[in-house]
């Protein structure tokens, strides 16, 4: 996955406003989480510290290729998009009202690292498990804004959308290596998605509600 | 706490008269038994979320500017839920 330095460079830079981005969201809904106890907050906040970790993980690991002297090693992307992944996991879980699931699921998701397979492998089968991860998390937003119509809600599933084709056009910059551009292509639209994701946040900034009506 | 918002959000929407909210009205509201609103009320009253105010025969109830702070931050992170399309 070499890239040109300079578009190393951009993806690099969007790989650390994601970090940003998501702990920010991720500091918002754990101020919730102390607010109001909810659970459905707290498995938010544990998605985007993840997703956050994630990317500064991956951050880190494309550092090698504007900084050279940096090594990189496969197990460094491995962790990176495994991070990523389990922060999927929380989103697209967010909603599941089964609470067993979740966990049988999230139990499948720990021991997942421990099978033996190669480097490569565990990162097709990361990015493709992300997809979807989101691809649940869109469905069940959409599903939301059925139920509520607010257009919020229809934006955020939008982001997911676009998180979700960002995680599928990753899988296929894996299997097509020589198409420099896929790899930037999907970190742009990742970056777009959740930006889109940050609208919350900024709306939760300015909202002022003195007398406490809705 | 989501009982907490509704039983204080009952207080200070029925309170129209400005001498508070009997035990009645937010038991219909919150649809529970009297011991566990009893209990409640007592928590909320504890926290100084909620005002007794004593009666003859029967205590009313008035929400608190604490409590209305409290439903004012409730509801931002209720909409805060929402619109990623999650209940709180």
């Amino acid at each position: 996955m070499a890239l040109p330095t300079g578009m190393a460079m951009i993806e690099d830079v969007l790989q650390f406003i994601g970090f940003f981005v998501s702990f920010s969201i991720a500091y918002v809904a754990y101020r919730g989480v102390r607010q109001t106890h909810s659970s459905s907050l707290l498995r938010l906040t544990t998605a985007f510290i993840f997703l956050g970790l994630g990317f500064a993980v991956e951050g880190f690991v494309g550092l090698d290729q504007v900084i050279p002297a940096l090594p990189l090693t496969t197990m460094a992307v491995v962790a990176g998009l495994f991070l990523e992944t389990v922060g999927y996991f929380f989103l697209a879980f967010s909603h599941a009202i089964d609470v067993m699931i979740s966990k049988k699921m999230g139990a499948a998701l720990l021991i997942f690292p421990v099978i033996s397979l190669s480097g490569t492998q565990l990162i097709d089968i990361l990015s493709i498990l992300s997809f979807y991860f989101v691809l649940y998390g869109v469905v069940e937003t959409v599903y939301s804004y059925a139920r509520t119509r607010r257009p919020d809600t229809l934006l955020i599933a939008v982001g997911l959308a676009l998180i979700g084709i960002g995680t599928f056009v990753q899988w296929l910059s894996l299997l097509y290596l020589n198409v420099d551009v896929l790899s930037l292509l999907q970190i742009i639209m990742k970056e777009i998605g959740l930006l889109i994701l940050f609208t919350p946040v900024l709306g939760f900034a300015v909202r002022v509600r003195p007398d406490g009506t809705v | 706490m989501r009982i907490i918002a509704d039983v204080l959000s009952t207080a200070r929407n029925m309170n129209t008269e400005g001498n508070g909210v009997g035990v009645t009205m937010l038991l219909r509201k919150g649809n529970m038994s009297y011991s566990r609103m009893s209990k409640l009320l007592s928590e909320l009253v504890g926290s100084g979320l909620l005002l007794e105010l004593s009666g003859e025969k029967i205590s009313k109830y008035m929400i608190s500017a604490k409590g209305i702070q409290f439903l004012s931050v409730y509801y931002q992170f209720e909409d805060f839920a929402q619109s990623y399309g999650l209940r709180l």
